[in-house]
């Protein structure tokens, strides 16, 4: 595996590579790359999704760095080192309306 | 998430009265009811900023339901889904005719709509249109007739209904009911049309597991049509008050039943002779029934019980040496037996498994309570309204697992009260008690690990309330007795973890006091009644962002005021006063 990165293909082959800590937000892709059962994921970093097309792959990738900063706030918070934690609609992660169904579909799938 | 963890179909069974006690006997604070909700958040259940990081799909929920009117239909969505969203609308009470349609088709699981307002005729055929995929429904108040019942004939896989305080369903409608044969879960409560005659359809229901048809006032005789209903295991009488000796022989065959509650009924120790033979009997409540020690002894033959109320019975002294064939017992409730004396007390040493002991209004005293030194297991001890002095504390002080323990309106002083120090797990001290002062709770402060210190009546001064500084865990505080003023509500600003906070009564507190107050961020409910509080500190409360319930009675403070504030600051306001 490719270090700390991993490759999400959507449905028309697009390639996203973000950090291996962010799409592990997902449960399934966590599984998908640590599970002895799924070689070709574990071995080389990569997952394809033909079900989510890359409108929502790409949404869902901003969520999982989203996720990811919302916890560090969170630590950072809780350990009181000061830090400002972003506050009202910064927090907000915004969903399009037209895309909220699909997206949907997709969170249920990746347990997100 | 998922689904499936949304379900949640058990009738909700009241056992308060069973384990009341220490926790308050009468609501003071005013208006707490308000600060549990009766229906439970299935699905999304935490916002942004609240502990953990809110999920995708609970962002897409929100979304979605945020945009319900945007869409005509959600039956694509899978079923697990849809009924999430389902689940979130009924939670916010954003749902209605328009937005129920939306979900026709959708195959949904669990419709629990139990004192949801508005609904209509039209609501039974969105409900119906779940068809063979529905496994539960709750319309608990709503006002659903006979004729509607009959919609749902197509929904053969129903297994729980819950149809409480639906006057308008009447014998003709159990006929409909009993076609849904994997029924495991039917309630009825307060229904007075039901009779015995009605009640024979039941007897098809052969699946049945709970039956609640608590204060249905007719259904006398009925219970010989459930007979055949082996499988029973809950089974919810409570003030059916025609229910009578005759109808216990006739539930005597029911031996898998595990809870029965006959509260408030006419049952006399003749009826509990009955009884004897239900073998697996974990749970039996006579609250209010006419039956005395007596019946003691057929309550001998039930081995596996466990949780046995006899408050507000008949019971005396007489006949209580049969307590000791109850070994088992883990929760006794003999409250409001004002015949019970300490003679009572030496029956009960033998109950070494003893959790909760509800001893409220009876009439002992201290030279009883040496019984009580040896019940280790005790969690919860109410002595309320009894004579329990400074001496007979001396009896309970080496009860380690004590967690709840109320001593209102018993003779105990301050003197008494250092005989608690070593009650290290004490959570709930109920105090309420005019001999209560400063210097007593000066001899409580190693009780750290204190949740909920009720010191209503007590004589606590400011000078008292520097003692607060050490119970930095308490969620729940009242100390109603006059004294305080500003300066002693200084004291309680550091008690960040409050959620419930009652100083009413203390007719000297200025708008200075909600200053104090204005920290407690965490504070669900607050009552300041009768004090100097004016519209103008209101603006102090602005932060109390989590506030449900705020009780100013006879403050220079008008609803209008209050109205502005939950406006403009405090949205999770439910509950206030004045109105």
């Amino acid at each position: 595996m490719s270090g700390e990165t991993v490759k999400l293909i959507s449905a028309e082959g697009f390639e996203f590579v973000i950090d291996k800590k962010a799409a592990c937000v997902s449960k399934t892709i966590h599984n998908m790359l640590t599970s002895p059962g799924s070689f070709a994921e574990r071995e080389h970093g990569e997952v394809t999704f033909p079900e989510i097309s890359t409108t929502i792959l790409e949404k869902i990738c901003q969520y999982f760095h989203w996720s990811l900063q919302y916890a560090s706030h969170r630590c950072a918070y809780l350990c009181k080192l000061h830090l400002s934690v972003p506050s009202g609609k910064e927090t907000e992660f915004h969903i399009e309306p037209e895309l909220t169904l699909e997206l949907m579909m997709a969170a249920n799938y990746l347990h997100t | 998430m998922g689904g499936a963890c949304s379900r949640k179909r058990d009738p909700q069974v009241n056992e308060e009265s069973l384990h009341r006690g220490v926790s308050g006997r009468f609501c003071k604070t005013g208006s707490l009811k308000w600060l549990g909700r009766s229906s439970s958040r299935a699905s999304v259940d935490v916002k942004p900023g609240q502990g953990r990081c809110t999920s995708l799909m609970e962002l897409c929920i929100l979304k979605i339901c945020e945009d319900i009117n945007q869409y005509t239909s959600l039956s694509m969505l899978p079923r697990d889904i849809s009924q999430q969203v389902f689940d979130e609308l009924v939670y916010s009470q954003r749902l209605n005719d328009i937005i129920l349609e939306t979900f026709r088709d959708c195959a949904l699981e669990d419709l629990n709509l139990g004192d949801y307002p508005g609904f209509n005729d039209r609501w039974m055929e969105v409900i119906s249109s779940q068809g063979p995929s529905l496994l539960s429904v709750d319309l608990s108040g709503s006002g659903v007739s006979d004729s509607l019942l009959v919609q749902l004939k197509d929904c053969e896989n129903l297994q729980a209904l819950n149809f409480n305080y639906c006057d308008q369903i009447t014998d003709c409608g159990l006929k409909y009911i009993s076609g849904f044969l994997r029924l495991t879960t039917l309630s009825l409560r307060r229904n007075s049309s039901l009779t015995a005659q009605g009640m024979s359809a039941l007897s098809k229901l052969v699946n049945l597991v709970k039956l609640d048809v608590e204060r249905c006032p007719k259904i006398h005789g009925g219970l010989a049509h459930l007979k055949g209903l082996t499988k029973l295991e809950y089974l919810n009488l409570n003030c059916c008050n025609c229910v009578e000796d005759a109808d216990m022989n006739d539930i005597s065959g029911l031996a898998n039943l595990k809870s029965l509650h006959i509260s408030s009924s006419m049952v006399t120790d003749d009826g509990v002779s009955f009884l004897k033979a239900l073998k697996k009997l974990t749970l039996l409540n006579m609250e209010g029934c006419p039956v005395t020690s007596a019946c003691l002894e057929s309550l001998s033959a039930l081995g596996a019980l466990l949780y046995l109320n006899v408050s507000r019975c008949r019971f005396t002294d007489d006949g209580c040496d049969k307590f000791a064939g109850l070994k088992s017992l883990k929760v006794l409730n003999l409250a409001f037996n004002d015949e019970i004396t300490d003679a009572i007390l030496v029956h009960l040493r033998g109950m070494t498994s003893l959790e909760t002991l509800n001893l409220d209004s009876c009439r002992i005293s201290d030279e009883g309570m040496e019984n009580l030194a040896v019940l280790y297991c005790l969690k919860h001890l109410e002595l309320s309204d009894t004579n329990i002095g400074n001496n007979g504390l001396q009896h309970i002080s080496g009860l380690g697992n004590l967690e709840s323990l109320n001593l209102s309106f018993t003779v105990v002083t301050d003197g008494g009260l250092r005989k608690l120090s070593g009650l290290s797990s004490l959570k709930f001290l109920n105090l309420d008690s005019r001999h209560i002062t400063d210097n007593g709770l000066a001899s409580l402060t190693n009780l750290t690990g204190l949740t909920h210190l009720d010191l209503f009546g007590a004589r606590i001064t400011d000078s008292g309330t520097k003692h607060l500084r050490c119970f930095k865990n308490l969620r729940s505080l009242e100390i109603c007795g006059g004294l305080l003023t500003d300066y002693g509500v200084r004291n309680i600003k550091d008690l960040t973890s409050l959620t419930v906070l009652n100083l009413s009564q203390n007719y000297q507190l200025t708008d200075r006091s909600l200053e104090f107050i204005s920290g407690l961020t965490q504070l669900v409910s607050l009552n300041l009644s009768n004090s100097r509080i004016t519209s103008g500190g209101l603006r102090h409360l602005k932060t109390l962002k989590k506030l449900k319930s705020l009780t100013l009675e006879s403050c220079k403070v008008t609803a209008n005021d209050i109205k502005n504030l939950q406006s403009t600051a405090l949205r999770e306001l439910v509950s206030f006063r004045p109105q």
